[in-house]
C-alpha cells in the first residue's frame, strides 16, 4: 500500500465523531493550560492522562496531543501579554512578543505567533509523516558527543540575543551557567552548592527560574518608577496582520519549522533550545535586525514557528523507535501502553490503522488550533486593555501561585523572588536576560554530555570528533565564532556605540 | 503554681483526647499525597493509577502533589517533615527508598524517618541488549567485561537509580570481581534516556523495570537476557535468575507503596492497610497496572517495612563490598 493509501484508511477514523471531538477539546484545555504561568504543557498533559484510560485508544491519544499541540501555543499568550512564558518554550517569544504589546501591538503580535505555530505545525506533522524513518535513524546516531558539539554550538545563540554588548550577554550567560550547576552531581551523586539544604538537592526549579528572571524585574520596576511608562499606550491595538507581513516572516517561518522539526526528532533536546535557535538565525539573516528586541514581529514569528516545529516531530522517535524524546511524549507512550500498543517499528505494521488516523488527526489538529487559537486570541486580548497599576499586581499573584503550583513549595516562590531581584538589577545595568535562560537550559546538558562522552572514552578527548556530524558542528561552531568575533572587532572600530536606553 | 500544674495538665488531657479523636475521625479534611517524582513518570503514573480506586475508599478527598527533585529526596524529605497526623503521605520507590538510601551518606533522611502502611506494586526487573549484539547470554556479557575491560557499557537514569544498583549487582553475581572498574557505567538523565542509549549503541546493557523495555523487546530492537522474578514475565523470551543459578537476585525488583512519617499512629496506619487492600482488589486497576508489566501484590504494614528493610540491607552489602558509598 502507498503512504496515499494508508491515509486514506486512517481518515476513516474520523467518521467517528468522538476522536474529532476529543482532539477539538484537547487543544481547547491545553491553550489555556498553557496560558496559565505555572501549569506547564507537560503538567498538562499529565494531569489529562488519566482521563484517557476509559477511550479509545486513538481518542485518547489525539485528546493528549491536542493539550501538547494547545500547551505549547497557548504558552506564547502570557509571555506576550505580560512577559511570563507559560510554558519554558515560550521564553523566546517574550524577546520581541512583549515589546509589541508595550507598544499597542499586542493583537498583532498574537496573531502572528498563531500564524507561525500553525504554519510550524502543519510542517512539523508533515516531516513526521513524510521522513520519520529516515529522521529517526539520523536521530539514533546521536550519542553524547554528537550533543556536546550540538549543544555547544546552540551556544553560540547567546550572541543573538545579547543585545548591544556581547560582553553583557557573556555576563549574563555565564551567572546562568553557574546557577545551573546547584543541584546533584550527575556522574557522582554528590551534592553540589546546596549548602545542606535539601530543597537545593534537586537544582533551582525550571518554572521559578524562568518567571523570576521576566516577570518580577518588570514588577519591581514598575513599583520603583510607578509613572515611568505613563507616555507609553499599551492597548490591544490592531489584531490584523497583512499578507505582506505573514510573506515577510514566511522565510523565518519555514526555517523555524525546520529547526524544530530537525531538533525535536533528536530525544532530549526540547522546544526551548529550538525556540531560541531559530529566533537567533532569524535575527541573523533578517533586514530588520536592528529592531529585533525592541519589537520586531518577524522575531515573534520565529520564536513560534521554533517552538510549534518541535511538536509534531517529537512524535518521530516515539512512533519510529518507541523512544521518548522529552517528557510528553513519555506520558503519551504510557497512554499507548495502557492500551496494550507498543510504539516502535512494529507498530506500522501490526496496528497501522493507528498510526496512519494518528498521522491524519495530527493533520487535522493545525487546522483545529488555528481556529480555537484565534478564538482564544479574542478572549485574551482583553488583557492588554488592563491598566498597568491593576494588571501588575494580578500579575504577580498568578506569579506565586503558578510558581507555588509546580511542586507545591514555599522554597520555589522564594526562588522565584530571588531570581527577581537578580533580574532587576541586571535590566537595571542593561544585562540581557536571555542569555542567562539559555545558558540555563543548555549549561547542563553541555556538561553532561561532555562527561558522559568522556566516561564511554575513558577520558580521551578524540571521542569528541569520532563522526561527521561532530565534525560538521565543530565547524559550524567554528565560522559562527569567526563571524561574531568579526562583527566584534567592526563594530569596534566605528565610533562607540551611543550607551543604551530602555524604552 | 498548683494552679499552672493543673491547667498544664487538663491542657494535656484536652491534647490526648484531641489526639485520640483525631485518630478516631481520620480522614476529616482532604489528604495529600506527594509523588516525588516528576509527573508522567512511572512513580507518577502508577500513584494516579491507584488513586482512582484509592479516592473511591477513602472518605475524603486525596490530593496527589508532585514535588520533584534529587532522585526523589525533595518530597520524601518533605513527607519526613511533615506532622504524622495521615494527612501527608508520601508514594516511596525503590529508588529512593532502598537504592538511594543504601548509596548515600549525605541523604537527608533514612528509612528510619518512614512508617510503610503498604507496598503494593512489585516491578520485574529484566536485563538486555540491543537485539544485533553479539551478547546472547549474561555469562557471555560477563565473561567479555572480564576479557576487556573498559569495553562494555551500562546505562543508568541516573546515579542512585535501579539501574544503577542493578547492573553492577547483576555482574557480581555473574562473576565479575570488580563490576565498576571492570565495566563503565553511563548516567543518563531518565528512564527514557536510559533505554535510548542501549538502542543507539551508547550503552552495551541495561537492567531495569520490565516496564521500561517491553515495547523494545516486543519490537525486536531488545533481547532480554534475564528477568529477575521465579515467574516469567509476559513477552520476556528470557530465562529467570534462579534457573541461570542465581537466587540472590531475585532481591532485585523494583517497587511502589505508600508510607507517613515515622510517628504515623497505628489506627491510621491500620486503616491505609484496608484502604489499601480494598483500592488494590479492583479489576480496572489491576489490568490498566498488569497492561504496564507491573504484579499487584499488596503487603501488609509489618510485610511491607520487613520487605523493604532486607532489599536495603542486600543493596547496602553489596554498596559496601563494591565501593559504591557516596559521601560527599
Amino acid at each position: 500500500m502507498t503512504l496515499f493509501d494508508n491515509l486514506v484508511t486512517g481518515a476513516a477514523i474520523f467518521t467517528d465523531p468522538q476522536a474529532l471531538l476529543a482532539l477539538v477539546i484537547g487543544i481547547a484545555v491545553g491553550t489555556v493550560a498553557g496560558a496559565i504561568p505555572g501549569l506547564s504543557a507537560t503538567m498538562a498533559v499529565a494531569l489529562t492522562l488519566p482521563f484517557t484510560f476509559a477511550l479509545e485508544p486513538m481518542t485518547g491519544i489525539l485528546l493528549l496531543l491536542g493539550v501538547y499541540k494547545g500547551g505549547i501555543f497557548g504558552g506564547s499568550i502570557p509571555a506576550i501579554l505580560i512577559k511570563t512564558p507559560g510554558t519554558p518554550a515560550s521564553s523566546a517569544t517574550v524577546l520581541d512578543g512583549y515589546p509589541m504589546a508595550e507598544k499597542g501591538e499586542a493583537g498583532r503580535a498574537l496573531t502572528m505567533a498563531l500564524y507561525a505555530s500553525c504554519t510550524a505545525d502543519l510542517f512539523s506533522n508533515l516531516a513526521l509523516i513524510l521522513a520519520a524513518g529516515w529522521l529517526a535513524s539520523f536521530a539514533l546516531s546521536f550519542g553524547p558527543p554528537e550533543f556536546f558539539t550540538l549543544i555547544l554550538f546552540s551556544l553560540t545563540i547567546i550572541a543573538g540575543v545579547s543585545g548591544d554588548s556581547l560582553l553583557k550577554g557573556l555576563v549574563s550567560a555565564v551567572l546562568g551557567l553557574l546557577l545551573a550547576t546547584v543541584g546533584l552531581d550527575l556522574v557522582y551523586g554528590t551534592n553540589r552548592f546546596n549548602f545542606g539544604d535539601p530543597n537545593l538537592m534537586g537544582g533551582l526549579n525550571f518554572i521559578a527560574v524562568l518567571i523570576g528572571l521576566f516577570a518580577i524585574p518588570e514588577i519591581l520596576a514598575m513599583v520603583a518608577d510607578p509613572h515611568g511608562n505613563d507616555g507609553n499606550v499599551r492597548g490591544l491595538g490592531d489584531n490584523r496582520v497583512s499578507f505582506a507581513e505573514y510573506r515577510r516572516c514566511f522565510k523565518s517561518i519555514i526555517r523555524g519549522s525546520a529547526i524544530g522539526a530537525f531538533l525535536g526528532s533528536i530525544p532530549g533536546i526540547g522546544a526551548a533550545p529550538s525556540a531560541f535557535l531559530s529566533y537567533s538565525e532569524a535575527r541573523r539573516t533578517s533586514p530588520n535586525k536592528a529592531n529585533f528586541g525592541k519589537g520586531e514581529i518577524e522575531g515573534v514569528a520565529a520564536a513560534e514557528a521554533g517552538n510549534n516545529g518541535v511538536a509534531g516531530a517529537t512524535l518521530i522517535p516515539l512512533l519510529a523507535l518507541g523512544v521518548p524524546g522529552d517528557v510528553v511524549t513519555a506520558i503519551i507512550i504510557g497512554a499507548f501502553m495502557i492500551h496494550g500498543l507498543q510504539p516502535g517499528p512494529l507498530m506500522f505494521v501490526t496496528n497501522a490503522d493507528i498510526v496512519y488516523g494518528l498521522f491524519v488527526g495530527l493533520i487535522l489538529s493545525s487546522f483545529a488550533l488555528f481556529f480555537i487559537g484565534g478564538a482564544a486570541i479574542r478572549v485574551f486580548r482583553y488583557v492588554a486593555d488592563i491598566p498597568r497599576g491593576v494588571l501588575f499586581p494580578l500579575v504577580l499573584v498568578l506569579c506565586v501561585y503558578g510558581c507555588y503550583a509546580v511542586n507545591n513549595s514555599m522554597f520555589d516562590v522564594g526562588v522565584m523572588f530571588a531570581i527577581g531581584w537578580l533580574g532587576f538589577l541586571m535590566m537595571r545595568y542593561g544585562v540581557p536576560a536571555a542569555p542567562f535562560l539559555i545558558a540555563f537550559i543548555l549549561g547542563p546538558l553541555l556538561e553532561d554530555n561532555f562527561r558522559q562522552s568522556m566516561l564511554m572514552s575513558g577520558g580521551s578527548p578524540e571521542i569528541l570528533f569520532r563522526s561527521p556530524i561532530t565534525w560538521v558542528f565543530w565547524g559550524l561552531t567554528a565560522i559562527t565564532a569567526t563571524a561574531i568575533a568579526m562583527a566584534g572587532l567592526k563594530a569596534m572600530s566605528r565610533a562607540p556605540a551611543p550607551a543604551e536606553s530602555r524604552d | 503554681m498548683k494552679n499552672f500544674r493543673i491547667a498544664s495538665v487538663a491542657a494535656l488531657s484536652i491534647a490526648l483526647t484531641a489526639g485520640a479523636s483525631l485518630a478516631a475521625d481520620y480522614p476529616d479534611r482532604t489528604i495529600n499525597m506527594i509523588i516525588p517524582y516528576g509527573p508522567g513518570g512511572a512513580t507518577d503514573i502508577s500513584a494516579r493509577t491507584l488513586a482512582e480506586p484509592l479516592g473511591k475508599v477513602v472518605p475524603e478527598a486525596l490530593v496527589m502533589v508532585n514535588r520533584t527533585g534529587a532522585g526523589g529526596a525533595t518530597g520524601s524529605v518533605s513527607v519526613k517533615h511533615a506532622s504524622a497526623d495521615g494527612y501527608t503521605m508520601l508514594f516511596a520507590r525503590v529508588g529512593s527508598h532502598t537504592v538511594n538510601p543504601a548509596m548515600k551518606d549525605t541523604l537527608p533522611y533514612t528509612l528510619d524517618d518512614f512508617r510503610f502502611v503498604g507496598v503494593y506494586e512489585i516491578n520485574p526487573v529484566a536485563c538486555a541488549v540491543r537485539s544485533d549484539s553479539d551478547i546472547d547470554s549474561l555469562d557471555e556479557l560477563a565473561s567479555k567485561v572480564q576479557a576487556e575491560p573498559g569495553s562494555v557499557t551500562y546505562s543508568s537514569s541516573g546515579v542512585g537509580a535501579l539501574q544503577h544498583i542493578a547492573s553492577a549487582m547483576v555482574l557480581k553475581s555473574f562473576g565479575v570481581e570488580k563490576p565498576l572498574e571492570q565495566a563503565v557505567h553511563l548516567p543518563m538523565k531518565g528512564g527514557g534516556a536510559a533505554a535510548t542509549a542501549v538502542l543507539s549503541g551508547t550503552a552495551t546493557f541495561i537492567c531495569t523495570n520490565s516496564a521500561e523495555l517491553a515495547s523494545f523487546v516486543a519490537n525486536g530492537q531488545f533481547k532480554p537476557l534475564m528477568v529477575t522474578t521465579t515467574e516469567p514475565v509476559a513477552g520476556f523470551d528470557a530465562p529467570s535468575a534462579a534457573s541461570l543459578g542465581h537466587p540472590e537476585l531475585e532481591q532485585l525488583v523494583g517497587w511502589t507503596g505508600v508510607a507517613g512519617p515515622k510517628d504515623l499512629p497505628d489506627d491510621i496506619a491500620a486503616k491505609w492497610g484496608e484502604w489499601l487492600a480494598a483500592a488494590t482488589a479492583d479489576a480496572g486497576f489491576r489490568e490498566k497496572m498488569e497492561a504496564r508489566g507491573s504484579v499487584i501484590e499488596l503487603m501488609s504494614p509489618e510485610d511491607s517495612a520487613a520487605f523493604i528493610q532486607k532489599q536495603y540491607e542486600v543493596f547496602r552489602a553489596l554498596v559496601d563490598e563494591l565501593g559504591m558509598r557516596i559521601s560527599g
